[in-house]
């Protein structure tokens, strides 16, 4: 077996392999076992009652005419009976920290105001329709303008305003000025980055469990953070959190919208803590559509200042982001994030960014794939290819120009944040060879444009203390306990909660290595907070593997350190000439090894131990990253668009990254091949509308268009592999990364392929029907 | 409070009778009647294709009908496109677990093999759509348009393309 470098020290084995994922054998035969495929003795359904109103008052709650239901809470009962939901991010001045699960006012159609728990979901439903509310309807805020406005209707009387938060970020207002003031020139355009909504195919659901006997509450709920949804039903029940158990199933996606307890899902806990059985609620499309947080929602006012040479000088954002009726768990934390991150990879002399948080009676806005890295990334870009379409400089040359160069990180950028190391020069360069290999474009009478997008991703963002002092309520770091059994098969417990994401392979392969160790003789325990450690995120802002890699990592070592130091004594050899390799503990350039089954029975049984080494393979890290990790990528595509309906095509894809150590290609392309596809349909197709009344009109998959296979074209992907300097293996977070690239990449090759409309493209997305307008109106 | 009926299908090779209310979806009753949750319902609205069953050889979705509507139907699930795998002690398989990679479909292997899945939701009625596609003697071409019925979140479509080329190519189907 080829398992050592000449030097003898063990080669990776499994890290870097194209290796397909050890759990699709039972999702593909339809053995998955999701939320709703739950069934308990005794188990009750619920259904909720929304309000069909944007603004309003509830002036009563009458379930007098409701037949056959268990149990209807409204929303005097509910306020009773819950404590607050805090927002964990407090940004600047923030007046909302904190929201009530039903406070008696409405402020967004669909928004839960009471529960209704029968003996099935038809029944349930029943009942809500039983159900008399009356409202006492208020003045509707349709939109962050209408908020804004002088005499505009609050959401919340008792803040005098509707901004929920505003802060600032970057260079002082003075230094930016005085920047502006000696650049050559000034540009200015505003960009709005129109609602979405992440879908998950699985919507959201819950099982809440109590078991009277002995005063626990078990639930099962479709979320990617289980140890927040405890944290949320402890604190707003209640109920010690070591009597709450979380459990995350098979998850049907979640892409940050499952990262917390959301108020109807507190509402059947507390159902189902009232009757004393299981109550499950499954949420379907309609309600997906107008009850789980929306995405984006931001309007940029953008201003950069640039000299006649192509130098960029200056970059001043004030941004509005019309988050809805009340806070989610994060807060504002995606537009902070956004005016963190859109420096980007250029060497900037002034960033500057004011910005509100304003509600209005729109659904709430939360954690979506990219969480403001997204908008950093089409606000700088975009404004990039205007400023060289002003100059006559091409795009790609304006961006070499201005680019950090390796030998300069790390580099502070203007928002005082640190990236790593990399080399993004020469990957836009490869992008653009790329580029020249897309087939030529056939004579179809359609308009072809390539558009680039280059990024820089914060991954796994930490540390815990950098955490806090920017008002993150949430520590940054990872734990991971890893259990050698006596057979010398091995369990990883980890607060990390995959959903679709591979952990429960990657995480294997990087603990085998570690442990030389078969595959196959290791296991992944997430998702259930009984057995796991602890984390404040589970899944999600790309830190699986930077962050609870890293301490996978630590942890393995910590049991390879102690199987290392046993066998030495059984062999008789020094500890340091131990490695571990193939299944064994083997002396260093010679034939004397013992099998790592043999030194796992020895240490359980606590047999003829070394000196000063404790029973057992049982350890446990927690990896707090000095800093976050920096990805990066450059991305391009060829769009054709057809001028006389405005129908845009994406023919060809290329990205070149660097995330770097991939502990599985076929991992990482799958969620860049994702992550395009979101950007792709954020840019051209995905549309949260409402009416004037504040009603949606985007509550199915017919209105709310996703992107289908034919939206999507393949793509070429280029690995670079630089490793981070700061977590233990080398890797850094990249799951957004296809979000943060394709949203920018897409719309700048609409413009350019349509010269003639490209300084007015000023929304998202680029619809046909808003391209044609555009295009009828063009000089 | 509504009407109930007594509803006789075939269920992947097997008959079965139903009494349900007359409003129950066939997807609830493939899933909570009969335990058949492998089939998953992604909006019930008819769009997602998440919910796509095999009905008398044609894919449909199951989300569309009521459970009534389905008297005389054979209809086949994602439970039933690879043959069972062995489970027992010791040696006799279980090791992989019932959900291992034994006996799946072209498909299903091409899926596994290129990362054609992340979540698993979507991914039964795509492989019912594409088993239908086979059966019904569908060209490749044919076939990657019928994936334009599902939509998936997570994959972006690239390598469910790839695993539906790769077992075109493995089943020996030319077109």
């Amino acid at each position: 077996m080829r398992s050592m470098h000449a030097t003898g020290v063990p080669r990776p084995r499994y890290v870097g392999q194209r290796l397909p994922r050890r759990n699709d054998g039972r999702l593909l035969r339809g053995l998955g076992r999701f939320v709703d495929d739950i069934e308990l003795p005794g188990m009750a359904h619920a259904a909720i009652v929304r309000s069909p109103i944007a603004h309003g008052i509830v002036r009563s709650f009458d379930p007098s005419a409701v037949e056959g239901a268990a149990l209807v809470l409204g929303p005097s009962e509910i306020d009773a009976a819950t404590h607050s939901v805090p927002v964990l991010w407090t940004l600047g001045v923030q007046l909302q920290t904190s929201t009530r699960v039903a406070d008696g006012r409405v402020r967004y159609v669909g928004q839960p105001i009471g529960v209704a728990v029968a003996g099935s979901r038809y029944t349930a439903e029943d009942a809500v329709d039983q159900i008399v509310v009356d409202f006492e309807e208020l003045p509707i805020v349709a939109d962050a303008e209408a908020a804004l406005a002088p005499g505009a209707a609050l959401l919340y009387p008792e803040y005098g305003t509707n901004v929920l938060s505003a802060f600032e970020a970057g260079d002082s207002a003075e230094h930016t000025d005085t920047v502006f003031a000696a650049a050559d020139r000034v540009l200015r355009h505003r960009m709005h980055l129109g609602r979405i909504a992440g879908i998950s195919m699985e919507c959201r659901g819950i099982v809440a469990a109590p078991d009277p006997a002995t005063g626990t509450l078990t639930i099962w709920s479709s979320n990617q953070a289980p140890h927040a949804i405890r944290d949320a039903v402890s604190e707003v029940l209640g109920l010690a959190q070591h009597r709450i158990r979380v459990i995350a199933p098979d998850v049907g996606g979640a892409f940050g919208l499952k990262d917390h307890a959301y108020d109807d899902e507190l509402m059947v806990c507390l159902a189902a803590l009232r009757l004393g059985r299981p109550v499950k609620w499954i949420e379907d499309r309609s309600e997906h559509m107008v009850a789980t947080t929306h995405a984006r929602d931001d309007h940029v006012d953008v201003e950069v200042a640039y000299d006649d040479d192509g130098r960029l000088r200056g970059l001043r954002l004030d941004a509005v982001r019309d988050t809805g009726g009340q806070f989610a768990i994060f807060g504002g934390g995606p537009l902070f994030t956004m005016t963190g991150m859109v420096p980007g990879p250029y060497t900037w002399d002034a960033v500057r960014s004011t910005a509100k948080v304003v509600a209005s009676n729109r659904t709430p806005l939360g954690a979506y794939r990219g969480f403001g890295q997204t908008q950093a990334a089409l606000v700088r870009e975009r404004t990039v290819e205007l400023v060289a379409r002003a100059l006559g400089t091409d795009p790609v040359e304006l961006r070499l120009r201005n680019m950090v160069q390796p030998e300069q990180l790390p580099y502070t950028i203007r928002t005082y944040i640190t990236y790593d190391n990399g080399d993004y020069p020469t990957c836009l360069e490869r992008a653009r060879v790329l580029a020249t290999q897309f087939p030529p474009a056939p004579d179809d009478g359609r308009a072809r444009g390539l558009g680039y997008c280059f990024y820089v991703q914060m991954a796994g963002i930490g540390n815990s203390t950098t955490n806090q002092l920017i008002g993150l309520g949430i520590g940054g770091h990872e734990t991971a306990t890893v259990r050698m059994e006596p057979d010398g098969s091995v369990r990883i417990y980890t607060g990390i909660s995959p959903h679709g994401q591979g952990q429960e392979t990657t995480f294997l392969q990087v603990c085998a290595d570690r442990l030389g160790l078969d595959i196959d003789r290791i296991e992944l325990i997430a998702n259930d907070t009984n057995s796991t450690p602890y984390s404040a995120y589970g899944t999600a802002a790309s830190r699986s593997m930077p962050v609870g890699g890293g301490a996978l990592v630590l942890a393995a070592d910590k049991i390879a350190a102690k199987v290392k130091a046993i066998a030495a004594e059984m062999l008789e050899a020094a500890v340091d000439d131990i490695v571990l390799v193939d299944g064994a503990a083997a002396v260093i350039g010679t034939n004397v090894s013992v099998p790592i089954a043999r030194v796992a029975h020895r240490a359980w049984q606590g047999f003829s131990l070394p000196a000063g080494i404790e029973p057992g393979l049982l350890e446990t890290a927690a990896y707090d990253p000095v800093s976050a990790t920096f990805s990066y990528a450059a991305h391009v595509c060829r769009a054709a668009v057809d001028r006389t309906t405005g129908e845009v095509e994406i023919e060809h894809y290329a990205v070149v990254h660097d995330c770097g150590t991939i502990v599985n290609p076929l991992v990482v392309e799958g969620q860049i091949h994702g992550g395009i596809a979101q950007g792709l349909g954020a840019a051209l197709l995905e549309e949260i509308a409402y009416n004037a009344d504040g009603q949606p009109i985007t509550t199915t998959f017919l209105d709310y268009l996703a992107p289908v296979s034919a939206s999507m074209p393949d793509v070429t992907i280029e690995h670079i592999q630089i490793p981070s300097p700061h977590t233990p293996g080398g890797m850094k977070g990249m799951g957004e990364g296809g979000t943060n690239g394709a949203m920018a990449c897409v719309v700048n090759a609409v413009a350019a392929a349509l010269p003639e409309i490209a300084d007015r493209i000023d929304r998202t997305p680029l619809s046909p029907s808003r391209l044609w307008e555009l295009l009828q109106s063009a000089p | 409070m509504t009407e109930r009926r007594r509803v006789q299908l075939v269920v992947n090779g097997e008959a079965r009778t139903i009494d349900v209310d007359v409003r129950t979806l066939l997807s609830d009753v493939l899933r909570h009647e009969l335990g058949l949750t492998g089939t998953h319902v992604g909006c019930e609205q008819g769009v997602c294709g998440a919910c796509t069953v095999i009905w008398d050889d044609n894919p449909a979705r199951s989300c569309l009908a009521l459970a009534p509507q389905a008297e005389g139907a054979r209809i086949e699930t994602i439970e039933s496109v690879a043959a069972a795998v062995a489970v027992g002690g010791g040696d006799t398989g279980f090791a992989e677990g019932a959900g291992g990679l034994g006996a799946l479909h072209p498909f299903q292997r091409a899926m596994h093999e290129l990362h054609g899945l992340q979540c698993g939701f979507c991914t039964a009625g795509i492989v019912m759509t594409v088993v239908a596609a086979e059966r019904a003697g569908w060209s490749r071409d044919e076939t990657l348009d019928a994936l334009g019925g599902h939509v998936c979140r997570c994959t972006g479509y690239v390598n469910i393309r790839a695993a539906v080329e790769r077992a075109w190519q493995e089943l020996g189907l030319t077109r």
